[in-house]
This record gives structure tokens, C-alpha cells and sequence, in this order.
């Protein structure tokens, strides 16, 4: 079970300089609210969106917090690549933390690519501005003449802060600038920089998804996500994305053999990861090349 | 695409040559081999399956300073005391050391034959790895590969191919010497490429494309249809001649103001009333299927 929520709460209504009324709901729980997350209509879990708004909406809402996520890859990895990228461009927006463990790319080449968030600004009033808004206002492409007032609105307002919405729009075209990017914390795996160390003691496990699987609890430790950790320091999500579980770049051979010599180790990964996630404020999304395994 | 894939690959680039027991992609490998020596590219070959004489004995000329073979083929699992090359050094490091013998300015290409026999001794896992080693790592700027289906389990064939940027399958062809190849190439924005092509080998290793495989029953797509005027044939004038329209510029709307009153009301006030939306389920409109009832 996911970490539960005691009430239904929402977080409360931010101030910004421009908050039109000064209402600020009066919150009671203790659980401090985390933001991009919001409680489950259902059952009160928590739940994060994976940066699809469809696919939250197909998911019930959105991923809940301690689960895990499989996508079967497509022929070419085009299409959940991009379910990937979209899931770790919304934790960046959303400010939560991100974890990437790839072996056949680096993960400095999936974070790079990941899409720009569409991200509207509310209408600024700007007095230092007024001389250049004397400029003629016909001379441009999307000029009105009926709906002038409407003109220097952007086409979309959203909420009064981009990053207490709950699921974001991206635009795949373009890439999401660093400055935005190198907000967010990223922690890195990258199989090649892990050389293989022979393990005395027979493990279910291949030895690259034992690094892995180490190396996610000892993130989770130190950066505190366990759900034991104390809570007086304010609480984020991790965000872990798994590119290509179980293709031969791993070292198993699931999808190579009809018989594999490591049938299992990629099944008693997931069973250690679930364990690992199910008493940590994060979630998971892994992508498997399941049209390679017979 | 085929004559694109021969004229240059990207760097870091992975070729897979498929072939079967119909066919055998080795004369394509050779005007790879070819085509890269006219290029004046060093090219490094590591044979397995046959002898020096049989695989590069035609392409003698010119250009053989850059072209060195690595005899894989008399003693490839070590039965003797001195071996050339074994399957076993087919390794990032063994093979770096190999190349970087030349030591030329311009990384070298390797070509692989065949990437089968190898499979055969090595896990596909191992093979892979060094595969994608040899890719990333700089010392060797392309690697072309031949890989006998036939040979192998449909996974390692696939893993395998899903770690090439082209792959290019060969089948025999309907008459005489022309083969069928079916290329699927991977350009660094993600983007697939899928093609078919009939073409043929002349004796002097170039590969002369015959045409497109024809699909059965392609039909030419229709012309787009001229788009009929609705305001024609009306027994009252809906078109607007120039001096009329040229008026209807010119007519004064009610509220349309003069600039300057436009420009200082368009100044948002702070504490304007504003327009909150926040998408929901039903804004995800299908153009297919407008009412949500079909049942797909």
C-alpha cells in the first residue's frame, strides 16, 4: 500500500502578487502536502501524474506513490521512450527528484532530451512597459479587431502557480531548456560506469541489477525518501525511470535464448524493487523489450 | 536507401547485414568493404568464415594500404600455439589495440565476418556489450556486421538488431542474380526508416538498385478533388467585388474605439478578474469518434 493520507486535503490556495481575493483554505491535517501530488478520489492514496494527462486519466487519476510502472517497449523504443521522457519532464516541473538508470544510453542523453513544458504566464502588469505598449498593436499577425480586449491575454491561464497543477501539458518539439532542467536534482546510473565485481555468494539476481537495485536504496536512504524518515523535513518524491530492463545491454540474456540461463533475475529484481518502493515516497516506470522475450 | 547507406555511415553507427540460406549478404559486404576503400577510409576486416583470399582477394588494388585483414580464419579457437585472432579477444580492449596498430588520424571502420560465428562461442550478452563499447567508444568510427538468421533464435537476431542503427535483410530475389533488401535505418532524432529495394551486384562490387518492390494492388492515391465553390450557383450574390470589400474595411464598428483609448484600457489592472481553466477529462476530444460511444 502506498503511503495513505489521513484526509482529503488539498494544498492550500498560494499566494502570488496577484491573488484576486485574499481566501486561503484553512487546511487541518498534519501531513504535510507534497507538491504535483494529490490524494486519489478512490481510496486517498497519493498519486502523481505521469505527464500524459490521458494516461492519468486511464490510470484512475494518475501513478500511485510506492508502485510501479511496466511499459512493454514498441519495435523501434519510440513510443515508450516518450512515455519515459514525459514522466521525468514532469517530475522536473513538478520539483520532485529523479532518478535515470540506463545501459545502453547515457542517462545525460535522456535527461537532455526530455520535451519543454508548456508553461502559460499569467498577463503582468509591467508599468515600466507602458511606452513600448504604444506601439501598434494592428501591425501583429493575431491583432483583433472585434475582441481587442482580449489581446494581450494568452490563449490558456491556468492556475495561479504552473507547479501546484496537477499534470502539465509538453510541447515534443522542443527540448526543455537547462535552466529548468538543472533546477531539478537528478541522480544518475549508468551501467557502464559500474564495472562487473564477481560475487562470491550465488544471488538470484544478476549482478548489474544488484548495483542498480543498491544503488536505489541508497539514494532513497540518504536523500531521505523513506516514508520512517523524520518528518520534519519537508517531503518530495523520487521519480525512477528504468530504460530497457532485461535487454542483453544488462547482461541477461531473457531476451537472447528460449531457455535462458537467468530466467528469474529479472522477476526477483522487480520484487525487490516493489519491496524497495513500497516503504519509500517514490515510483517507478520501467520500460522491458518484451517483443524480444520469447 | 541503400546507395545512401553505401555512400557513408554516421559515426557511431552499427550496420547489420542479414541474410539467409537463399542468399548470402557476403558480395554485399564486400561493396561495403569497396565502397569504404573509395572513400580513402582505412578499413579494419576481422574474418571468421573465410579466408583472406576468398573474401577480400578481389578488391587488390590501389587502395590495399588501407584495408587490413585480421586472420580470424586458420586458427580462431586457439588450437595452436600462435594464434592470429581468437573468437576469445573480441573484446573492447583486444580489438581497441587491434585497430590502433594503423594508428591513423581518421578513425578506421571494422567489418565483421561474420557476427554469427562469434555468437556461436560468445553469450549474445557479451557480444552486445562489446558491440556497443566498440560504438561508443571513439577508436573505431563505424562497425558493419554480417549476421546469419538462419543460425540463430529470433531473440538473439532481435536483440541484436535492436542495437543496430541500420539493418538491411537480404532475400533472393524473382529472377537471376537480383535480391530483395528490406532496410530499416535508425537516424539519431529516433526517427525509423523503412524501405525495399531489388538491386544486384556487378562484378566490379557495385551495387546497381533496380527499382522499388512493387506492393500488390498499390493504387495511385486520387487527385485531390477541386473544392467546390458554395457561393456559385445562387440565385442571390454572396461574393463581395473589391470596392465593396474595400467598404466594409472602412465601416466604423460600434465599441471599436480609437488607439489610444484601446491602448490604455488594454493595460491590465492589478485585481482584473481573470480566467481560470483547467482541462478535464472531456476536453480530450477524439476526432474519430466525437461521441464517445464506439465501442473499439
Amino acid at each position: 500500500m502506498a503511503a495513505p493520507v489521513d484526509s482529503a486535503c488539498k494544498p492550500g490556495a498560494q499566494r502570488s502578487p496577484f491573488n484576486t481575493t485574499s481566501f486561503q483554505k484553512k487546511t487541518r491535517s498534519k501531513l504535510i502536502s507534497i507538491p504535483g501530488t494529490r490524494p486519489s478520489v478512490l481510496n486517498g492514496q497519493l498519486l502523481v501524474s505521469t505527464g500524459v494527462t490521458s494516461l492519468d486519466f486511464l490510470l484512475g487519476g494518475g501513478l500511485a506513490v510506492g508502485t510501479v510502472l511496466l511499459i512493454e517497449e514498441d519495435r523501434y523504443d519510440s513510443y515508450s521512450r516518450m512515455i519515459l521522457k514525459y514522466f521525468l519532464a514532469e517530475g522536473v516541473v513538478c520539483r520532485h527528484e529523479l532518478f535515470v538508470a540506463a545501459a545502453q544510453d547515457n542517462p545525460d542523453d535522456i535527461l537532455q532530451e526530455l520535451p519543454a513544458p508548456i508553461l502559460d504566464d499569467v498577463a503582468i502588469h509591467k508599468p515600466a512597459e507602458q511606452p513600448r505598449l504604444s506601439c501598434e498593436p494592428q501591425d501583429s499577425l493575431d491583432a483583433m479587431k472585434i475582441a481587442w480586449r482580449y489581446q494581450n491575454l494568452p490563449k490558456v491561464q491556468c492556475a495561479l502557480a504552473s507547479s501546484s497543477r496537477f499534470g502539465h501539458y509538453y510541447d515534443v518539439s522542443k527540448t526543455m531548456e537547462p535552466e529548468i532542467r538543472q533546477a531539478a536534482k537528478c541522480h544518475r546510473f549508468y551501467l557502464p560506469e559500474h564495472p562487473a565485481q564477481s560475487s562470491g555468494t550465488h544471488s538470484p539476481m544478476l549482478q548489474s541489477y544488484t548495483a542498480l537495485l543498491r544503488s536505489l536504496q541508497e539514494v532513497i536512504h540518504r536523500e531521505g525518501f523513506d516514508v520512517a524518515a523524520p518528518m520534519s523535513k519537508s517531503r518530495n518524491i523520487l521519480r525512477i525511470g528504468l530504460h530497457s530492463l532485461g535487454s542483453a545491454l544488462w547482461g541477461d540474456d531473457l531476451s537472447c535464448h528460449d531457455n535462458p540461463t537467468h530466467r528469474h533475475s529479472l522477476a526477483a529484481f522487480l520484487y525487490g524493487l516493489r519491496a524497495l518502493l513500497r516503504s519509500s515516497l517514490s515510483v517507478a516506470v520501467v520500460t522491458v523489450p518484451s517483443h524480444l522475450i520469447q | 536507401m541503400l546507395p545512401e547507406l553505401l555512400q557513408g555511415v554516421d559515426a557511431g553507427g552499427l550496420i547489420v547485414i542479414q541474410d539467409c540460406a537463399g542468399y548470402s549478404g557476403r558480395r554485399l559486404l564486400q561493396s561495403f568493404i569497396s565502397a569504404a576503400l573509395n572513400r580513402d577510409e582505412t578499413v579494419h576486416v576481422i574474418g571468421f568464415e573465410v579466408s583472406e583470399e576468398e573474401l577480400i582477394g578481389g578488391l587488390k588494388g590501389s587502395s590495399t594500404q588501407r584495408l587490413h585483414f585480421h586472420d580470424a580464419f586458420t586458427d580462431p579457437l586457439g588450437w595452436t600455439d600462435h594464434p592470429a585472432f581468437t573468437v576469445r579477444q573480441f573484446n573492447l580492449d583486444e580489438v581497441t589495440h587491434l585497430v590502433k596498430q594503423t594508428s591513423l588520424p581518421k578513425a578506421p571502420t571494422l567489418v565483421i565476418d561474420s557476427l554469427s560465428w562469434i555468437l556461436r562461442h560468445v553469450s549474445p550478452a557479451a557480444v552486445c556489450k562489446t558491440l556497443q563499447q566498440l560504438r561508443k567508444g571513439g577508436a573505431v568510427r563505424a562497425v558493419i556486421g554480417l549476421l546469419h538468421t538462419d543460425m540463430h533464435q529470433r531473440g538473439t537476431v532481435g536483440s541484436l538488431c535492436h542495437l543496430a542503427t541500420s539493418v538491411i535483410t537480404v532475400a533472393p530475389g524473382m529472377k537471376g542474380d537480383e535480391a530483395v533488401a528490406k532496410i530499416t535505418k535508425r537516424s539519431k532524432s529516433g526517427k525509423v526508416m523503412l524501405d525495399e529495394e531489388i538491386f544486384h551486384i556487378r562484378e566490379d562490387l557495385a551495387v546497381i538498385v533496380q527499382s522499388k518492390a512493387s506492393h500488390t494492388g498499390h493504387k495511385q492515391p486520387d487527385p485531390s478533388e477541386k473544392e467546390t465553390d458554395p457561393t456559385a450557383n445562387l440565385t442571390f450574390n454572396l461574393r463581395l467585388s473589391d470596392t465593396e470589400r474595400e467598404a466594409k474595411k472602412k465601416l466604423a464598428l460600434p465599441f471599436v474605439f480609437s488607439k489610444e483609448k484601446k491602448t490604455a484600457l488594454l493595460h491590465s489592472v492589478p485585481g482584473s478578474g481573470r480566467i481560470l481553466y483547467e482541462p478535464d477529462a472531456n476536453d480530450d476530444f477524439d476526432q474519430e469518434d466525437p461521441d464517445d460511444d464506439l465501442d473499439v
